[in-house]
Parts: structure tokens; C-alpha cells; sequence
């Protein structure tokens, strides 16, 4: 059994702090769900474990069974066992996914898998995820649709069999279908070696993968935990409760009408 | 100058000028300095290019109407020669070239091809430009017939202290005439890369088109690049197209394949090489891409 715990986690992106003081741990048998509005840090604190280089650590700490996350770079954290899927996975040109794959698979292996094992896998992954089979020869990720790259995710959480997985938004961009074969994806994975960490906006995702814990994420600190009726009470409810409860919720940017007033002006000066 | 690989069958191998090894297929003629195809079947056939210091060679080919030709070009020069070839592509022919450049040269080489097609002939060029040394290369298409295309991809590896440039135009002398070309480019240390992608339609050239991507990344700061984008229209009936772009390797690529456990040195290697790749598409043959895969460890990202 394995434990990821993040202890007091302040993040900043530029100059402006996002996470302030995150208390979270995970073990593997776990899924945790983090809910809450736009721009309040769920996608940042996923970055920040996954170590991308915008997201800067100012305080705490994150340990993967004792070990120092942060001391390590992107890909030590992955072979670590960690996985992040991803909201808008990159695409790669000149890269197919099969060499791509085959490669991240190798890169946790000491001796390189054989190219019919490799085949075997990435076959049947392909097939119970219910891809194009020629999206393995296509440029990784390039000209997939939204449903496709979020497939491929979890086709790559799948082939590396990370510890814990990170889920930003893999619900996003999938039809009802799609959203079923993920959501068997993930649960078949779910086992007392195997813990996730999703975050999403709707309740389907949560019915179908239904987690252990929830915890809801506002100005950049975690303000509730609890069970599953947390899901169905935001779903009904939205966030306006939670102000109620005395917390202020993060606004989206402000609005700077900037161009019509400058259009306005100009053709005062015109007419003046 | 005996270091070069045969990998096809039918081969051409000129030193200096002179044809010093071939095993030419039928239909195919060695003369005066020309070679000539009139091949009813296609055929799949390498010439290796050898140039002692100071020499120069002049070659001209003729791939007659309907013909099918695959062809491997191997390029081994030496400081200060000059090359220079001239290609026909007669009507309805079919050429497709990959050319592989394997001088290691110190001081300058210089390099003049000209392709010139008749009505329906196409000529596909792939160029592998990963040679060790300074290079100045001038690639010109010239469409002179109606339906005439010319595609062209190069791949371009500039490193240590090589200067290289190159020019890849494609006139269109005739309406209904398609020329793209795409110039890849990775620069090192203190290598000097410039790349002038060159189209031009001329007045009366209707119905044409004329595409060009020029990129190159840029790995130290040393590094010297530029990518110009040309184009010289003088038609209202016509596409157009073009980018250039230097920069250096894009950092949420790198991330990405960082976060599926692949080292930096890894990630970078595998974005080198799906950069420069598409380059050996031009042809089908196992031998060169394996050669080409071979190659590209000289980036050595």
C-alpha cells in the first residue's frame, strides 16, 4: 500500500498565489473527487504533484511514501508512480503514439519490452478503450478530437500502471458512450495497489467512478471534505451554499471593455 | 572515398565525373555525363555522388515521358568542390528522390540542382542534409508544364561551427502548376543555418499553388538561424501559403513526454527525430531508414 501526502501545499503561478495551504493525503484503494468553481485551483494542484515547470512551490511539502516529491523532476515523479491525465494533452507532431508509448513504457522498465509483448498490450488496451485501431501509427495526439486525446490518457495511465492517478477533466470532451468505456477503464484499474484523484465538474463522471472521498476546493484551499453527498448536494445546489457557509468564492477575470471605448472615442475625435 | 553503403540493387557510383561502378537496370543509359530513363516498369536505383577537394562535377538526367523512377541520392564531397546537376522530368513522368548528404567537409561545398517538368511530371525530393561541414545549397524547381508539381521536404542539421544555407525555389512557369516545399531545420552549439524558401508565380500562371513552411528550432544560444519566406505573385487565380518559424523546442512538449517518465535527454531525442522524420516518407526503402534513424543520433539530444 502506498500513500501520497500533501502537507500545507501554497503554489503560485506569476506572481499570484493560487494554492494557499493544501492538506490532502491519498492512499492507494482511494479515489478522491475535488470539486469546486473555475479558477479556484484544481487543475493547478494536480500540476503542482505532477511538478510542471510554471507552477511554483513556495511552502510545504508533497511525499510519496516517505520520499520527497518535490525534490524530483517530471519524469523521476513518473517513474515514481505517479501519472497526471491531462485537460488538454499535447500533440506531438512526427511522433506516433506507438513509438511514444513504447518509450514511456521502457523508460520504467530496466530491460526494454519485447515488440511483441508491447504489440499484445497496446492491442488489447486499444480494444477495451474502443479506439480507432490506426490511432497507434497516427502523430500522437495530433488531429485526435477531444474524446480521442482523453482516451489516449487513459490508455497511457493503463500501459504505465502508475500508483496514483491524477485526473483533470478526463470527462471533459467525451460523449455518453465514451464516458461509460473510461469510467470501466478507471474502475478496473481500482485495487488496494491503485489510487486516483479526479477532478470534474459533473456529477456522471462521479456515478460511474464513485470515490471514497470528496473535497471541495475554493480560493485555493480545501473548505470541505466528506462523502459522496457532497457531490449530489453541489450538483443540486451549485456553490452558492458554500458562500453562505462564509467563504468567498474566487471571481473569474474581470472584464475590461476596453475595445468598444476605444472605438467610441476615435470616432468622437472624428466628428469633434 | 570508398565509404559509402549500397542499398538498392541497381546502383550508379560517379567519382569526379566519371562513372567508376554501376549495375544499371534496363532502360537505363550512363553517357556523356547524362542518364537517361526510358524504363517501362519502375524502377528503384542509387547514385553516389564522390568529389575529391577542389573537383567539380556536372550531371545531368533525363526521365522520360511516363517513366517511374525511385531514386537514392549519397552526397560525399570535399572542401571546395562544386556540384551541380540538371533533371528532366519529361510528361506524365514520376520521379521521386531521396537525397542523403554524407560529406564531412570542413570548408565550403557548393551544390546546384535544377528540376525542370514538363506537363503532369512530378518530383518528389526529400532531402537529408545531416552532413558534418559548411554547406551552401541552391534547390530549383522549375514547373513548365501544365499539372507540373514539385514537393519538396528537407531536413537540416547545422552543429559545432557549420554554416550552412540554403535555397529551395520553385518557379511556376505554367497555370494549374503545384509547388509545397517544407524546410525543417535543428541548430547546436555554434551552427549557423539559413534557410530562403523561395515560390513564384508569374503573371498567367492561374489556377496554381504555392506552399512553403520553413522552421527551425534552436537548441544553444550561440546558435545563428533564420528561416525567409519568399513569395513572388503576380496572379490574382492562385493559393498561396507560407510560415517561418525559428525557436527553440516547445517546453509543454517536453513536459508532456517528461511526465510519462521519459528523461529530458529522452524527450528531447524523440521530438528531434519526429521533427526531422517525415523527411524519409518521400521514399519506401528499409535499408535508408534505418541509415536515416542512424544519422539522426548526431543531434544527440
Amino acid at each position: 500500500m502506498s500513500t501520497l501526502v500533501i502537507k500545507d501545499l501554497h503554489v503560485e503561478v506569476g506572481e499570484k498565489e493560487i494554492l494557499k495551504g493544501i492538506d490532502l493525503t491519498i492512499q492507494t484503494g482511494e479515489v478522491h473527487a475535488i470539486m469546486g468553481p473555475n479558477g479556484n485551483g484544481k487543475s493547478t494542484l494536480l500540476s503542482a504533484i505532477m511538478g510542471h515547470p510554471k507552477y511554483r512551490v513556495t511552502q510545504g511539502s508533497i511525499e510519496l511514501d516517505g520520499q520527497d516529491v518535490l525534490a524530483m523532476s517530471v519524469d523521476e515523479r513518473s517513474r515514481a508512480g505517479l501519472f497526471l491525465g491531462m485537460q488538454y494533452p499535447q500533440e506531438i507532431p512526427g511522433i506516433t503514439n506507438s513509438d511514444f508509448l513504447k518509450a514511456a513504457m521502457n523508460a520504467r522498465l530496466e530491460k526494454p519490452i519485447s515488440l511483441f509483448q508491447f504489440i499484445r498490450a497496446l492491442d488489447k488496451n486499444i480494444a477495451e478503450l474502443d479506439m480507432d485501431e490506426n490511432l497507434a501509427h497516427r502523430y500522437l495526439n495530433e488531429g485526435f478530437s477531444g474524446g480521442e486525446k482523453k482516451r489516449n490518457e487513459i490508455l497511457q495511465m493503463k500501459l504505465l500502471q502508475p500508483r496514483f492517478a491524477l485526473l483533470d477533466e478526463i470527462d471533459s470532451g467525451l460523449d455518453v458512450d465514451a464516458l461509460r468505456v473510461v469510467s470501466e477503464a478507471i474502475n478496473s484499474m481500482r485495487n488496494d495497489h491503485f489510487g486516483c484523484v479526479m477532478v470534474s465538474h459533473y456529477e456522471r463522471l462521479f456515478e460511474l467512478v464513485p470515490p471514497t472521498h470528496v473535497h471541495v476546493l475554493i480560493k485555493g484551499q480545501v473548505v470541505m471534505s466528506g462523502g459522496y453527498e457532497l457531490i449530489e448536494k453541489i450538483d443540486q445546489e451549485g456553490y452558492e451554499w458554500i458562500k453562505e457557509l462564509g467563504y468567498e468564492l474566487e471571481s473569474q477575470e474581470e472584464r475590461k471593455p476596453i475595445i468598444l471605448e476605444n472605438c467610441g472615442r476615435k470616432d468622437n475625435s472624428y466628428h469633434g | 572515398m570508398d565509404n559509402y553503403v549500397l542499398s538498392s540493387s541497381f546502383y550508379c557510383v560517379v567519382y569526379n565525373g566519371q562513372c567508376i561502378k554501376a549495375n544499371l537496370p534496363e532502360g537505363v543509359d550512363f553517357e556523356n555525363h547524362t542518364i537517361c530513363f526510358q524504363n517501362q516498369k519502375p524502377v528503384e536505383i542509387q547514385f553516389v555522388y564522390l568529389l575529391d577537394q577542389n573537383e567539380s562535377m556536372d550531371i545531368n538526367i533525363v526521365i522520360k515521358e511516363h517513366v517511374e523512377v525511385q531514386m537514392i541520392e549519397t552526397k560525399i564531397f570535399e572542401n571546395h568542390s562544386h556540384f551541380q546537376k540538371k533533371i528532366y522530368v519529361q510528361e506524365s513522368a514520376m520521379l521521386h528522390i531521396f537525397s542523403e548528404n554524407d560529406s564531412s567537409n570542413e570548408e565550403d561545398i557548393y551544390v546546384k540542382e535544377e528540376v525542370f517538368l514538363q506537363n503532369d511530371a512530378l518530383c518528389q525530393c526529400g532531402y537529408a542534409e545531416l552532413s558534418d561541414g559548411c554547406y551552401d545549397g541552391k534547390y530549383h524547381y522549375y514547373l513548365q508544364g501544365e499539372g507540373a508539381q514539385a514537393k519538396v521536404r528537407m531536413a537540416v542539421l547545422s552543429k559545432k561551427k557549420e554554416s550552412k544555407h540554403y535555397e529551395v525555389f520553385i518557379q511556376h512557369c505554367c497555370p494549374l502548376t503545384y509547388g509545397q516545399m517544407d524546410n525543417y531545420g535543428v541548430v547546436k552549439d555554434e551552427g549557423k543555418l539559413i534557410i530562403d524558401g523561395v515560390g513564384s508565380i508569374t503573371k498567367g500562371q492561374h489556377g496554381s499553388a504555392s506552399h512553403q513552411t520553413n522552421k527551425i528550432m534552436v537548441f544553444d544560444e550561440k546558435c545563428v538561424a533564420q528561416a525567409n519566406p519568399y513569395l513572388y505573385i503576380d496572379e490574382y487565380d492562385v493559393k498561396a501559403s507560407h510560415a517561418a518559424a525559428v525557436g527553440k523546442m516547445d517546453e509543454e512538449h517536453l513536459y508532456y513526454l517528461q511526465s510519462r517518465g521519459l528523461t529530458k535527454k529522452q524527450a528531447m531525442h524523440l521530438i528531434t527525430y519526429g521533427y526531422l522524420k517525415p523527411v524519409i516518407a518521400v521514399i519506401d526503402n528499409k535499408m535508408i531508414k534505418e541509415r536515416f534513424e542512424t544519422a539522426l543520433s548526431k543531434v544527440g539530444a
